[in-house]
């Protein structure tokens, strides 16, 4: 395959973007699809406006990324310190690792029943259900990292009189294993923002419950700012993240 | 010479060392005594055991039989002993100085102070300029300088360095076996120098150990050690030089 260059490359992909846009609207306008399944393109920016204006849109976003913060944090911060653990301590390990192939399996909306029944329809509900997918994602990412630090490293430490666990930790184990580490954290970023909606859907204020209250509307439109929303805050934080990323991992060739 | 320094109390002792992997044993009835300032140096063809004999001396490894005994840490901020690597073996995520501050952190050093100790071996091997940056964006033989630099910084009471300048330059090289000549004079470290350029060996070295006699199912031990004897300066032009390395190397054969 030819390599285009980069302008040429995001005049394709603007242009693929304006063609779809384009025929959606035709579509819609020419009847081939009634209205009620699908918003027109053209009407989007306007109701954008409107939840917007209102403050709806801040207001509901506000709680979503409360819950994702929440989860998020806890989620990753949990399964950093049990994948690493899990790494280094061969005893609990072992002790933990049927556990840990038994509720692994479990998709994180498998939990809403004991989230509602622990936590009632509240945030913390919507937080510990994020958390469960982030969690698994962190664990699993940090533990393959650690597992798989060249050992001749270790090696050099010990050799230049660092001996503790602590330092070894600090000086070799993390460190060697942080591009795998921060690459769990970014999947985790995005495992964690899927479940938002999803997590929301029962009840509990955000992005998740305006849609469906749109949905039961037909009001289509809105449904659709708010998937553009989600996508769009996606590929912020994302982009943040990554800089982040590059930033920590700069010692990288 | 000699008469003096069975006077002095050796920094290291091996008695009787036998090593290996698992069940294999790769080199047996290794004995050695190092008292402070000599240089003895080994060699022997590729895969006798001579890295797997310094890891065996630091104690990196624990001997199948036979004893070693290495002094304590000093109560100043030296280690009792350190290694440059047969591979540099750098930690990627920290810069050159960095790097050679590894073996300086834990004892009681000032930042300022870790810094200067750093500059001055990074000086010594011709990369001062080199100090901020990532190790990737050395060459393979600046890399192996930092190495040496790492562990000439701690100071060391017993330096094993395992084929130290087999990455460099035949320039390099002879530059940097006059530093250790220099070396040598200004220090009391006792230094192991693992080498298959038989030349170099007896070029630097008080003596030389040549280890080999391996057959199959059948394990290596030290076929002798050569007390070389002549005088440090010159000593290539010396006319028992080129003697002594045939020698050597018919003992290899
Ligand atoms: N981790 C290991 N596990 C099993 N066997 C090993 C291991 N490391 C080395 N060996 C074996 O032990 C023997 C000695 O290895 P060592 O690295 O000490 O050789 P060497 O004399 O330093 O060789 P070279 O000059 O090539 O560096 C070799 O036969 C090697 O295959
Ligand atoms: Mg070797």
């Amino acid at each position: 395959m030819t390599t285009l260059s980069r302008p040429r490359r995001v005049l394709y992909s603007a242009l693929g973007v304006g063609v779809f846009l384009v025929l959606w609207e035709l579509t819609l306008r020419s009847g081939l699809l009634p209205g009620t399944l699908v918003p027109l393109p053209s009407a989007i920016p306007g109701v954008l406006w409107l939840e917007l204006s209102d403050g709806i849109w801040f207001e509901v976003v506000g709680s979503s990324l409360a819950h994702y913060s929440v989860g998020l944090l806890v989620g990753s911060v949990l399964g950093i310190l049990v994948g690493v653990s899990a790494a280094l301590l061969p005893r609990f390990d072992a002790a933990h690792a049927w556990l840990a192939r038994l509720l692994r399996p479990i998709p994180p909306l498998a939990w809403i029943p004991f989230a509602i029944i622990w936590f009632g329809v509240t945030p913390t509900a919507a937080a510990f259900i994020i958390s469960i997918g982030v969690f698994w994602i962190n664990y699993f990412a940090s533990y393959s990292a650690v597992r798989s630090v060249d050992p001749g490293y270790d090696e050099v430490a010990r050799a230049f009189g660092q001996h503790g666990f602590l330092p070894r930790l600090a000086k070799v184990n993390l460190p060697a294993a942080s591009p795998g580490i921060l690459g769990g954290l970014r999947a985790g970023l995005g495992q964690g923002w899927m479940t938002v909606v999803a997590a929301e859907l029962f009840g509990i204020p955000g992005i998740g419950q305006r849609m469906m209250e749109a949905s039961s509307l037909l009001a289509t439109d809105i449904v659709v700012v708010y998937m553009l929303t989600i996508a769009a805050l996606y590929a912020l934080l994302d982009f943040v993240f990554m800089l982040f990323q590059r930033r920590m991992l700069r010692w990288q060739p | 010479m000699s008469a003096v320094r069975s006077e002095s109390t050796p920094v290291l002792n091996a008695r009787n060392l036998s090593l290996g992997f698992g069940r294999t044993t790769v080199l047996t009835d290794v004995d050695l005594t190092l008292h402070p300032q000599e240089f003895t140096a080994v060699v022997g063809t590729s895969g006798v055991g001579k890295s797997t004999l310094l890891r065996a001396l630091t104690g990196l490894i624990a001997p199948h039989d036979g004893e070693v005994t290495i002094p304590a840490r000093r109560a100043d901020a030296s280690r009792a002993w350190s290694m440059v690597f047969q591979a540099p073996r750098l930690f990627p995520w920290r810069r050159v100085r960095a790097n050679v501050e590894l073996g300086l952190e834990g004892l009681g050093l000032s930042r300022a102070e870790r810094r200067r100790r750093a500059m001055e071996p990074l000086a010594l091997v011709g990369l001062e300029e080199y100090a901020g940056r990532w190790p990737h964006t050395l060459s393979g033989g600046q890399q192996q300088r930092v190495g040496i630099a790492r562990a000439l910084a701690v100071r060391p009471q017993v330096l094993f360095m395992d084929e130290p300048f087999s990455a460099l330059d035949a320039i390099t090289r002879r530059r940097l076996q006059q530093e250790l000549v220099e070396l040598r004079r200004r220090t009391e470290a006792a230094i192991v120098f693992v080498t298959h350029d038989i030349e170099e060996a007896v070029s630097l070295a008080d003596r030389v150990m040549v280890l080999g006699g391996q057959d199959t199912g059948h394990p290596a031990g030290v076929i002798d050690t050569v007390e070389v004897g002549l005088p440090l300066d010159g000593r290539r032009d010396h006319p028992a030089f080129s003697a002594l390395v045939q020698r050597v190397e018919e003992m290899i054969a």
